[in-house]
């Protein structure tokens, strides 16, 4: 498995954005991303002629586009064709994400908490979502250094509250990147988890000799895992280190966006008969985006939190890192020890009457002066006795 | 030729609804030129956006932030006119152009056309312009939409 750096909301040309396709993609692949969706308002025109845009810079760009209507921004990403963002009234906004699903994608709540019109049009989600299970995910993090911003921890709380609700939704960030301007806040990434079977396409098309469409196929399959990893959960946000959470149950893995069944031991006890302790592996990478940001030495915290509050917190000393400037003037390499973190930690397994629904990770210091989120994985679900299955 | 040269004037209540024009396409066009224009794109009268302002900031900010926005609203000026264009042929979506440019000159044909609308084969039959009025800030704006068809050489 591997953790691909995604940025899911952009814009070019083709709707309001100041920049062509080719200048994202140099963008993005100078920023250290593997993946970005092109989520252009009302328009998927900005698409053509990307395949000649992936493989000049290696860069996957997944098909999207920003439903831009006047009750709320939804970043939708996936589809195989348009899905019509005219219909939408203030309560059938279901029926538009039936419509996207039916395409085969998925859809989001941009920037949910974004002040609305007449300021920024439609920006603030107004829709009365019917069924929160066909929400696909959330956009808790909008823009550069969002951890601070009031609309986004608005977000961040409504994401919170749909998961104590038992709704299992996946939240992101996105930059809704318009243009190529340095900024020196620190840039949030989306990593997405995707199998890591590289080739594969390329032998079955390589059975036929035919090594282009080899190419393209390993281009769509990688585009649809990336899809279905963010549709699953399987994601993890930072504005710096990639901080990734997996659970140690019945023998098995459990990584984020799945659910831990109740049948099994030592799930949290959400079977009476084995209350027994959860053992969750938390693991800290410094060394991603290498170069690209940087965070002062400081004492961390690794936070796990779930629907019963933080349950546990752990201190975690840094040493810092470089940023890009310095490089080289060092000749002696930095302590990989120093960058790379595993903590193991336990959690009680809780009660019947108020059992434990998911669990997240999160990791807090202080950015810029001010103490905040710098990192959050998605969430671990705990299918209760009586639902058993969750929601999608 | 010209198909189409529509105008009209648009108040606040109109806010958030679309305009839809039909429009016929006849056979063997080459080329459709659209020019979407409107005007005034900026509300002028600074008590009034304020006040418009502080009216969203009840809806959109929570209490305790109001002041500190009301304070700070001069980074959300000049309030500005917002109306975008979108095009059906007759078997679908041919793309919006989703930006803020109150004169946009637009054209489609089967090789090319403006960012955010979709090249292809200009067919015959019943075409749907939409004006999309995200938001109309001042007393009025007026808007006039224009769609001539270019026919191919030789056809006419
Ligand atoms: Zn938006
Ligand atoms: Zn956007």
């Amino acid at each position: 498995m591997t953790w691909i750096a995604c940025e899911l909301h952009t814009h070019t040309l083709h709707s309001d954005g100041r920049q062509t396709l080719r200048e994202l993609a140099e963008g993005a692949v100078k920023l250290g991303f593997g993946a970005i969706a092109l989520t252009d308002h009302n328009t998927m025109s900005g698409l053509d002629g990307k395949e000649e845009i992936e493989r000049e810079f290696g860069l996957t760009i997944i098909p999207g586009m920003e439903w831009t209507t006047f009750y709320g921004h939804m970043v939708t990403i996936g589809m195989s064709e348009f899905a019509d963002w005219r219909q939408a009234g203030r309560s059938d906004i279901d029926r538009g994400i039936a419509e996207v699903h039916r395409l085969g994608g998925i859809a989001g709540l941009a920037h949910p908490f974004r002040i609305g019109s007449p300021a920024c049009t439609g920006c603030f989600w107004e829709y009365e979502v019917g069924d929160w299970n066909a929400v696909d995910y959330i956009e808790v993090w909008s823009g550069t250094f969002p951890s601070i911003q009031t609309d986004n921890r608005r977000a961040f709380k409504l994401w919170t509250a749909k998961l104590n609700e038992g709704y299992r939704i996946a939240a992101v960030s996105g930059r809704d990147w318009h243009a190529q301007e340095d900024t020196d806040e620190p840039i949030s990434v989306t990593y997405l988890e995707i199998e890591d079977r590289s080739g594969e396409a390329e032998e079955e098309a390589g059975a036929s000799g035919d090594q282009e469409a080899g190419t393209e196929a390993e281009a769509s399959l990688r585009e649809a895992r990336l899809i279905r990893a963010l549709g699953q959960g399987r994601a993890c946000v930072t504005i710096g280190p990639l901080l990734t959470m997996t659970l140690e149950a019945g023998g098995k893995t459990w990584p984020v966006g799945s659910a831990v069944p109740a049948a099994l031991p030592g799930t949290g006890g959400t079977v009476p008969e084995t209350n027994e302790a959860v053992r969750v592996k938390l693991s800290l990478d410094f060394t991603v985006r290498s170069g690209l940001w940087s965070l002062p030495g400081q004492m961390f915290r690794l936070k796990l939190c779930s629907n019963l509050g933080e349950e546990v917190n752990l201190d975690l000393p840094f040493a810092g890192n470089r940023p890009v400037e310095h490089e080289h003037e060092h000749e002696h390499e930095e302590d990989a020890s120093s960058l790379w973190f595993e903590r193991e930690a336990e959690l009680p397994g809780s009660d019947t009457a108020a059992p434990r629904i998911w669990l997240r990770a999160e990791l807090w210091g202080t950015v810029r002066g001010a103490y905040t989120r710098i990192a959050f994985t998605n969430a671990v679900y705990f299918d209760s006795e009586k639902e058993g299955g969750g929601s999608r | 030729m010209e198909l189409l040269d529509l105008q009209g004037s648009a108040v606040p209540e109109q806010s958030r609804t679309h305009i839809r024009i039909p429009f016929e396409l006849q056979a063997n066009v080459d080329r459709l030129q659209i020019r979407l224009e409107y005007a005034p794109k900026i509300l002028e009268d600074r008590e009034a956006a304020l006040n418009l302002l502080q009216e969203s900031y009840e809806l959109y900010i929570l209490p305790e932030q109001r002041e500190q926005a009301i304070a700070r609203a001069d980074r959300h000026l000049p309030l500005k006119n917002l109306i975008t264009l979108s095009l059906d042929d007759p078997n679908g979506y041919r793309g919006a152009c989703h930006r803020h440019d109150p004169v946009q000159e637009l054209f489609l044909s089967r090789e090319s056309a403006s960012p955010g609308l979709m090249s292809g084969e200009l067919e015959a039959g019943a075409w749907i312009a939409t004006l999309s009025l995200h938001c109309i800030v001042t007393p009025t704006c007026d808007y006039r939409l224009r769609i001539q068809a270019a026919e191919k050489e030789g056809s006419a």
